[in-house]
């Protein structure tokens, strides 16, 4: 029983992480320039298409289709907020929904049209696979991967906010976008290029993810759901908060299918009401 | 006059439909000083926000150094030289004092040293956050970040409101440094007139959004029936505040 505590503890981890990937850039698109991103998922499922494009039909290895899973949802984010996100900046919570949910639909269509409506396979190679033996514990080799992948990701994400004159402009621009302004930063700029960063981010977590929860067309939708829980319950604008709640809601969401399995998926949205009703705005929310 | 650093040319501005100032034109030459004086919600800090770009303006231009920047975005403007107090101070919480100046320093003779031997009591605090610091502490870094951009004109929104008798001696004393030793130009709200006439050369005084006297400060200084009429000043009294 302790073993399997410990597994599912560690899947749980594992399967927080991902979320984490996948939310952290809509925490901070919505805590700093409050744009409501409905579409972020999108960025996911392009980055899971891609790296299952490049390496079932291209043959590419599919540690090589992972900067590329990143880099084509950042362009292509940077794309869309160039185009349409960037009219919409200060409008109301609703247009800004109408557009980003709309985009999720035709992202969702898009993907039905070229790749149809199944499950999407992806090959790992064979060091990815299967599962290793520590203090006596199985654990999943990819499961390993994607928590080593991802602290090392909120370990530069974190030093880059924290110690870089860019990161303190984020947290300057979070703080007080006027003042920031009118101290010369471009928070445009800044917004954008962090909007690009975050989308980049899910794009990669797309790719990862599919190992441990698949790829299908319908991505976008399944996906946008967790990645909202996670980012109110972690507090709008907070890594560590995102970081924190991505983990406990992971845990849960195992620890519920695994111990409760007559709550089946519920146990998540419980965790959410109770994290909720003890911090409204978060557990490191700060407005 | 020689091409002004900052010159307003029949300013109308406002917030959305909204006409808050109308009709202003004023120029401050470089190293130049202007008090901006007034009641209550007659348009003083909008006048300065209008400077930085933050209201629309629907008339008239603003010239910067002989060019058109009415359409310019704050931080265009922040960048070319023009340094902003808020009279709200504004500081960013969830920064240290330290990274509250560097976080807009740009090039030039004001640096981290430079502003420590200003207000040293920043050097002792620098390592905490913004949200930690007293009143009078985020007044002194409202400023001394403005002053890290290396500005030629600071826009200061009422630097003195709500500050200690010891820590107004102290501000007032700085900002005659920055502007006798430096050459730093400035326009100044402020709800004291007396100190903001005795810090300043020139002044206007503004009523319903357009300017209704302006004066050079120290004349203005000795004009008791104007300065109670347009601002309900009585010298003696305001002086024995200080």
């Amino acid at each position: 029983m302790i073993a399997s505590a410990f597994g599912v503890l560690f899947d749980g981890f594992a399967y927080g992480m991902l979320l984490f990937l996948l939310s952290v850039g809509l925490s901070v698109t919505l805590g700093m320039m409050n744009f409501v991103n409905l579409a972020h998922c999108s960025f996911a499922m392009l980055g899971g298409f891609v790296t299952v494009t490049l390496t079932n039909d291209l043959g590419w290895p599919f540690l090589a289709s992972l900067p590329l899973a990143f880099l084509s949802a950042a362009l292509v984010s940077i794309a869309l907020e160039r185009v349409l996100y960037r009219r919409l900046y200060g409008a109301s919570d609703l247009a800004q929904c109408l557009l980003t949910i709309g985009i999720v639909f035709v992202s969702v269509a898009v993907a039905a049209y070229i790749y149809g409506t199944i499950q999407q396979p992806v090959n790992l190679p064979s060091y990815l696979r299967g599962s290793v033996a520590i203090m006596g514990q199985s654990l999943g080799v990819y499961r390993l991967f994607l928590i080593g992948v991802s602290i090392v990701i909120t370990a530069v994400l974190v030093a880059a906010l924290e110690f870089t004159r860019f990161g303190a402009q984020v947290r300057a621009a979070v703080d007080n976008q006027r003042m920031a302004r009118g101290l010369g930063i471009d928070v445009d700029r800044v917004f954008a290029v962090t909007f690009a960063l975050g989308s980049g981010l899910a794009g990669l977590g797309g790719a990862l993810a599919i190992e441990i929860v698949g790829l299908d067309h319908a991505f976008a939708f399944t996906y946008l759901i967790y990645v909202l829980i996670v980012v109110a319950v972690g507090g709008l604008g907070s890594i560590a908060g995102s970081f924190v709640a991505a983990s406990l809601l992971g845990i849960s969401d195992m620890a519920g299918k695994y111990y409760f399995p007559e709550l089946g998926a519920f146990l998540i949205y419980f965790v959410m009401v109770a994290l909720l009703m003890w911090r409204p705005l978060g557990l490191f929310g700060r407005r | 006059m020689a091409e002004a650093l900052l010159a307003l040319e029949d300013v109308r501005a406002g917030y959305g439909d909204a006409i808050v100032l109308d009709g202003i034109t004023l120029a401050v030459p470089d190293g130049g000083s202007l008090a901006i004086l007034g009641r209550n919600g007659v348009g003083k800090s909008t006048l300065l926000l209008t400077i930085m770009g933050f209201t629309r303006v629907s008339r008239g231009a603003v010239m910067w150094r002989g060019r058109d920047i009415t359409r310019a975005g704050p931080h265009w403007r922040a960048r070319k030289g023009l340094g902003w107090v808020a009279q709200e101070r504004d500081i960013f919480p969830s920064l240290s004092v330290e990274e509250n100046l560097m976080v807009a320093s740009r090039p030039g003779r004001w640096d981290l040293g430079a502003i420590y031997g200003l207000f040293p009591r920043l050097r002792e605090r620098r390592a905490s956050r913004g949200n930690h610091l007293s009143g009078g502490e985020q007044q002194m870094l409202a400023i001394a970040r403005a002053l890290m951009t290396n500005p030629m004109l600071l826009l200061l929104d009422e630097p003195l409101e709500g500050l200690a008798p010891i820590i107004v001696e102290e501000l007032t004393g700085a900002i005659r440094r920055m502007t006798a030793d430096e050459g730093t130009a400035f326009v100044l709200v402020e709800q004291h007139a007396e100190v903001a006439l005795s810090l300043s050369a020139e002044a206007i005084v503004l009523e319903r959004g357009s300017i209704a006297h302006r004066a050079r400060s120290q004349d203005l200084l000795k004009d008791a029936a104007t300065l109670e009429r347009l601002i309900g000043l009585r010298l003696a009294e305001e002086a024995s505040g200080f």
